[in-house]
């Protein structure tokens, strides 16, 4: 009994000594790079989504030596382990959360409202993008503080179009209506060999969902008029989808690739537009610093507007959000307005990372726009679009969206039939909320 | 003495066992390249410089070594766990009369029945209400229950004579020193069997450890290298992500190497009896 009362003693006597910080914890994705980027507190150092949020997050720890932080890395995008935390009162203190998710722990009252919190860190809702602040905006209020817009773009081979004939003035020649869309690709196809587009669309249907959105909305289509009721029997959902099936139909993309087959094809020089997302720009940017297929030959552009009624992108965007607990002290949560005071103020390292950035001043700012790419981009500001926010389970629908999309495009389905499945099959996600 | 052999028989194992180990090649060649070279072009692997720093990646992590801390005593635990409960209500099934026996048997053996997901949210909340998640018994006693451990160890100890018991308690040993003494090392096959499949089911257990162990100190292996992963993975980080398939098999990969014998002999004996 003595022996094993001394064990215990001593075992106490090397436990950790107390530590008076505040704990902060801070659940995200976007991966862990500890080992490259563990000690690094010079944000300006740091690259990528993992390396610029791991130098945040270091730097702040550094220059707040009071509070203690806690990074719970989750698997992307993390929501099943955050609802089960929350199931389990063990509420992170900040959580990152596309804005296409907000509404649907929103409605739950699992997220804190942040109006009122804010301003009190100099951050408020008009210094944010129109994107920005419609990804974190429900029924007037506003429920988290957002990082950065993203959206599909496209990528293009500028020597590739070169070939085709589709620069003037060092710039890309871009189609304004479909009709021009299907010429400049069988152009692009003639002088190249290639097809016009680059698609990752094998086992992916995010794509398929994005282009649907995108020029649903560039006609002034409404698919969610009423947030709990799809309405995909539209004129311009059938244009939508006929569009991308006269592509498909005149062999003016690549077919049957995944993802990383699109990717890697893109840099092999296969296609001349790749229809994917601002996290690409950095990679795609860098290829074209090297020998290969892109060397100094890479521009990006948000999508062309091709309808007449509105200049739209479906885009949807990272945002913190802070979790509903009743047992998060006030110094913790301090804490937490702290860190996201922190991270306004670094939001132009994070648009390092290809995204757009939340906040206009940074957009406005010569140094953003001094890097590469930027100033094309900035239209996403007034063009990125997210999905109305009462719609509610976003990323399920998507799935489902993708999925008639893909059959109605590859002919496995009518066009009407495929619309139809789709409103059925969203429908009956959106009545079993 | 000698076995005669059939070449056809031997060419067609050799081509099987080709096979089966072509895409663990492949995984192993694809974690030695960088992520940038696998994202312009897999067929990298076929030409330039090998690397180990995606290996130096996952162990620059520094929680890495806690994670395999916290999958071995969930492994172990669980497994101990097991082989305790199983053959003891084996033995209980096997050998003791008792009300009820057969009724309880066939509940036991309904649990087979139950997969995981149909009982997830009640465990979930059940562990919420007692407080316990984020911790070790949170990870270890869910996996206790065993019905097919119960299952092959009754079957096991009913394939023992019983005479072998009587003739011990003809010598006055008392029933416990029947079970521990004379049948328990019986059954060291079936025991055997069970360990290795409790510990490897244990060990790659994903779901579970996801929901309950929510603290980056309380991740096993498997939901620890998975939070380390950046979105689209498989095309930006394909090399990091093939190490971290590695580096996660490994020790399943030496606990077969040390007990191939036994998971044989094991497997075997299953499909015999």
């Amino acid at each position: 009994m003595r022996i094993v009362l001394t064990l215990a003693l001593l075992l106490a006597a090397c436990g950790p000594a107390k530590d008076d910080r505040t704990t902060l914890t801070i659940q995200r994705f976007f991966g862990a790079c500890e080992a490259q980027y563990g000690a690094v507190t010079d944000v300006a150092k740091a690259e990528g989504e993992c390396g610029i949020m791991t130098a945040i997050i270091n730097r702040f720890e550094a220059e707040n030596p009071d509070i203690r932080v806690v990074e719970n890395i989750v698997f992307w995008p993390g929501y099943d382990q955050l609802t089960a935390q929350l199931a389990s009162n063990d509420a992170p203190d900040l959580v990152t959360m596309h804005g296409s998710v907000i509404s649907d722990y929103q409605a739950r009252g699992l997220i804190a409202p942040m109006d009122a919190e804010l301003p009190k860190i100099g951050v408020t809702p008009a210094a944010f993008t129109g994107a920005a602040r419609a990804a974190v905006t429900i029924e007037g209020h506003v429920w988290g503080m957002p990082i950065d817009t993203w959206a599909p773009l496209w990528h293009i081979n500028m020597n590739l179009f070169r070939e085709a004939g589709l620069v003037r003035g060092g710039k890309p020649v871009l189609p304004r209506n479909p009709q021009e869309l299907i010429a400049q690709a069988q152009q692009f196809r003639q002088r190249t060999g290639k097809p016009y587009f680059v698609q990752g669309a094998a086992n992916e249907y995010a794509g398929y969902t994005r282009n649907f959105y995108t020029f649903v909305m560039q006609q002034q289509g409404d698919l969610f008029a009423d947030p709990r009721k799809a309405n995909f029997r539209t004129p311009e959902a059938t244009e939508a989808l006929r569009l991308f099936k006269d592509i498909y139909d005149r062999d003016l993309t690549t077919k049957n690739q995944d993802y990383s087959a699109a990717v890697a094809g893109f840099m092999r020089g296969d296609g001349g537009v790749f229809l994917v997302g601002t996290w690409m720009v950095g990679a795609f940017d860098a290829a074209a610093q090297k020998d290969g297929a892109l060397a100094g030959g890479y521009a990006v552009v948000p999508y062309p507007q091709l309808y007449p009624q509105r200049d739209a992108t479906f885009a949807d965007g990272h945002n913190w959000v802070m979790p509903t607990n009743t047992e998060r002290t006030p110094e913790e949560h301090a804490a937490a307005l702290r860190f996201l005071k922190f991270f306004a103020a670094h939001e132009f390292d994070w648009s390092r990372t290809g995204h757009l950035p939340a906040l206009r001043a940074v957009i406005d700012s010569p140094e953003w726009r001094a890097l590469p790419h930027r100033d094309a981009l900035a239209r996403l500001a007034t063009a990125g679009t997210p999905l109305p926010k009462g719609v509610r389970r976003q990323f399920p629908i998507e799935t489902v969206v993708g999925q008639e999309a893909a059959a109605a495009i590859s002919g496995a389905k009518p066009i009407p039939q495929a619309l139809a499945d789709m409103e059925r099959r969203v429908n009956d996600i959106l009545e079993n909320l | 003495m000698m076995r005669s052999r059939n070449p056809v028989a031997i060419a067609l194992v050799v081509i099987a066992g080709l096979l089966m180990l072509a895409p663990m090649l492949w995984v192993l060649a694809l974690s030695l390249k960088s992520n940038a070279a696998l994202m312009a072009d897999t067929n990298a692997v076929f030409d330039g410089a090998f690397t180990l720093e995606n290996y130096v990646a996952i162990l620059g992590n520094g929680q890495v070594f806690r994670w395999i801390g916290n999958s071995l005593i969930v492994s172990l635990g669980m497994t101990v766990g097991v082989l305790v409960l199983a053959s003891l209500a084996g033995y209980g099934f096997a050998r003791l009369e008792f009300p009820g026996r057969k009724i309880l048997f066939v509940i036991v053996l309904l649990g087979l029945a139950v997969p995981e997901q149909a009982v997830i949210i009640a465990r979930h909340q059940l562990f919420s209400w007692a407080e316990w998640h984020n911790s070790y018994p949170a990870l270890i006693i869910p996996g206790l229950s065993a019905p097919f451990g119960v299952f092959l160890m009754t079957q096991y100890f009913r394939a023992i004579p019983k005479e072998l018991d009587e003739a011990a308690m003809l010598d006055n040993a008392s029933r416990f020193t029947v079970f521990w003494k004379v049948l328990l090392p019986l059954t060291i096959p079936a025991q055997a069997t069970l360990g290795i499949f409790t510990f490897l089911h244990a060990w790659n257990d994903y779901w579970w450890p996801l929901i309950s162990a929510t603290n980056k100190q309380m991740f096993t292996l498997t939901v620890g290298i998975a939070s380390t992963q950046m979105n689209f993975a498989q095309t930006e980080g394909l090399g990091f992500l093939m190490a971290q398939a590695v580096f996660a098999g490994l020790p399943i990969l030496i606990v077969y190497l040390f007990f191939q014998k036994y998971i044989i002999q094991a497997v075997a004996g299953a499909a015999g009896r």
